[in-house]
């Protein structure tokens, strides 16, 4: 099957640091990709170089067969690439103008219909639809991220660290989401430091220091040695 | 006592919609892109001048010059954007470059503005909109201030309406609350900053052209009082909020005529001192959060 998202060669930073060093990855259509590495390892920067938030300094990325490198992130999102950072949610904006921002695109039957998907997926954001989304818990802003990154109906969710600031227990939930939305025929790309997300993931790719240093799948991970040392201690596993 | 209480009062809330009108351009593109509009009292200026050169020359009413400005100041706002700040935004520290560079606009504009229209300060026929004082309470208000004031009044309607009833208008929003999470849903900021950055410059010409009724003479170089004026107003309101600079326009013009009435001597300094309370009891402003963006 032809990979939905390539990227090759990929480097960039900041200002003159380089944090990525000709990184590179597929993600082909359906399926659900971790990208393990600790607190500084590029997660978040690899992210951003393939929405275009941040510009490539060299490398290559094609989506659904063709070239995004030289798009904006608007161009992108609109081929079906969807980023839920960190952050993920507009904080000064209601939930449901998060959501309509989300589905920005759509008709208005379509936006009505998608917002009601969403408020039947998370019940509690048609609860506090007319609230700031400041106002949410840790775990709530989480479920209005992935739903307003959802609103775009995205070939490919890229997923920021999802399980970050949560308790074991939101962490849960959203390992629940992943697996709800299967059926959706979507890919993901899930950066996280959490091994946890291994259990949703089909492949797996480790990024140390900027460099991607293991693909392959999850069993593959735990027999590989240096990555068990790092990732799940020597006896873990 | 009393009428000189309920005048300060009133006509502290009708110059309130003026000054509100004032500080909402810049506010709006500070919300936008973060940056302070150095040049943003020149282009009043330029308004004010606009009004004045029509009507002096060609008799036309202000009211008609405004929906010409409006058009101009957009475009030239627009253009403006797209010439000077996405070049700014690549840059290391664009905060800082944007207030140089913002202020060598005003600079310049200042400088072309003195060479066209000279030194002298300029006054408008305050009868241009005919004689037909209003009364409040006993009050009244010649017809210059409270066309004026309507005019505002119509103005901060309109870009209230935009704001939170329309498509663009909530992209708008977005992108004043987190510029990266609206790019994020494929929204192109750029363009909605753009729009922006022209309707901050069209308030800025609507300000302009009422300026010679409410602020009284006008001179080349009232760009940076006019500037700084609108800088407290939208402190005082919340900055980055268009909702807080009404009520910032509002508390000013209330602090403003009150002074005026009962310290006069004192009242340029009014406006300043409650700019100073304001940032130490309530730093994000009468509407604003905790902590400010710059």
């Amino acid at each position: 099957m032809d990979a939905l998202l390539r990227a090759k060669g990929m480097n960039t930073g900041y200002d003159q640091l380089q944090i990525l060093w000709d990184a590179a990855l597929d993600v082909k259509a359906g399926e659900r990709v971790v990208v393990l590495g600790s607190n500084g390892a590029g997660k978040t920067t690899l992210l951003k170089s393939l929405i275009g938030i941040l510009p490539l300094w060299s490398g290559t990325i094609e989506f659904d067969g063709h070239s995004v490198d030289r798009l904006r992130t608007d161009g992108r999102v609109r081929r079906g690439m969807a980023y839920m950072s960190e952050v993920g949610i507009i904080a000064d904006l209601s939930v449901e103008d998060n959501l309509r921002i989300g589905g920005y695109f759509s008709s208005r039957d379509a936006l009505k219909s998608k917002m009601e998907a969403m408020f039947k997926e998370f019940p509690i954001l048609r609860e506090r639809r007319m609230e700031a989304a400041a106002s949410l818990s840790g775990g709530q802003r989480k479920m209005l991220a992935a739903a307003r990154a959802l609103m775009g109906d995205p070939k490919l969710l890229m997923m920021d660290e999802p399980s970050a600031g949560l308790s074991p227990l939101l962490v849960t939930e959203i390992l629940r989401l992943v697996k709800n939305l299967e059926g959706r025929n979507m890919a993901f790309l899930i950066a996280e430091q959490n091994i946890k997300f291994l259990e949703v993931a089909t492949r797996v790719y480790v990024l140390d220091s900027g460099r991607i240093i293991f693909s392959g799948t999850v069993d593959e991970l735990q027999t590989n040695d240096a990555i068990r040392r790092a990732y799940f201690g020597v006896d873990a596993v | 006592m009393e009428t000189i209480l309920a005048y300060s009062i009133i006509g502290g809330i009708l110059f309130g919609f003026f000054y509100a009108l004032l500080g909402l351009g810049l506010n709006l593109v500070f919300g936008v892109l973060k940056m302070v509009n150095l040049a943003h009292g020149d282009f009043v200026m330029l308004g004010a001048y606009g009004a004045y050169v029509a009507y002096s020359t060609s008799h036309i009413n202000p009211l008609i010059t405004i929906l010409v400005e409006i058009v101009a100041f957009g475009i030239v706002g627009m253009a403006l954007y797209y010439g000077i700040v996405p070049r700014l935004l690549k840059s290391h520290d664009p905060e800082m470059l944007s207030l140089i560079l913002f202020f060598g606009v005003s600079q310049a504009i200042e400088a072309l503005a003195t060479f066209a229209f000279g030194q002298n300060t300029q006054t408008m026929n305050p009868n241009v909109f005919g004689n037909h004082p209003l009364v409040i309470f006993g009050q009244q208000f010649q017809t210059a201030w409270w066309v004026s004031v309507l005019v505002s009044a119509v103005a901060l309607a309109l870009l209230y309406l935009f704001l939170y009833r329309s498509k663009l208008g909530r992209a708008t929003r977005a992108v004043m609350g987190n510029r990266e999470e609206t790019a994020a849903s494929g929204i192109n900021v750029n363009r909605v900053s753009t729009i922006a950055f022209g309707i901050g410059l069209a308030l800025a010409g609507i300000a302009g052209a009422l300026t010679p009724f409410m602020l009284g003479g006008i001179y080349t170089t009232m760009g940076v009082g006019i500037t700084v004026t609108s800088f407290a107003i939208i402190v005082i309101g919340a900055l980055g909020n268009p909702l807080g600079t009404i009520i910032g326009g509002i508390v000013y013009g209330v602090a403003q005529f009150l002074m005026q009435s009962y310290l006069p001597s004192w009242s340029a300094m009014a406006p300043f001192v409650l700019l100073l309370i304001i940032l130490l009891v309530r730093p994000g402003g009468i509407l604003g959060k905790g902590a400010r963006y710059a």
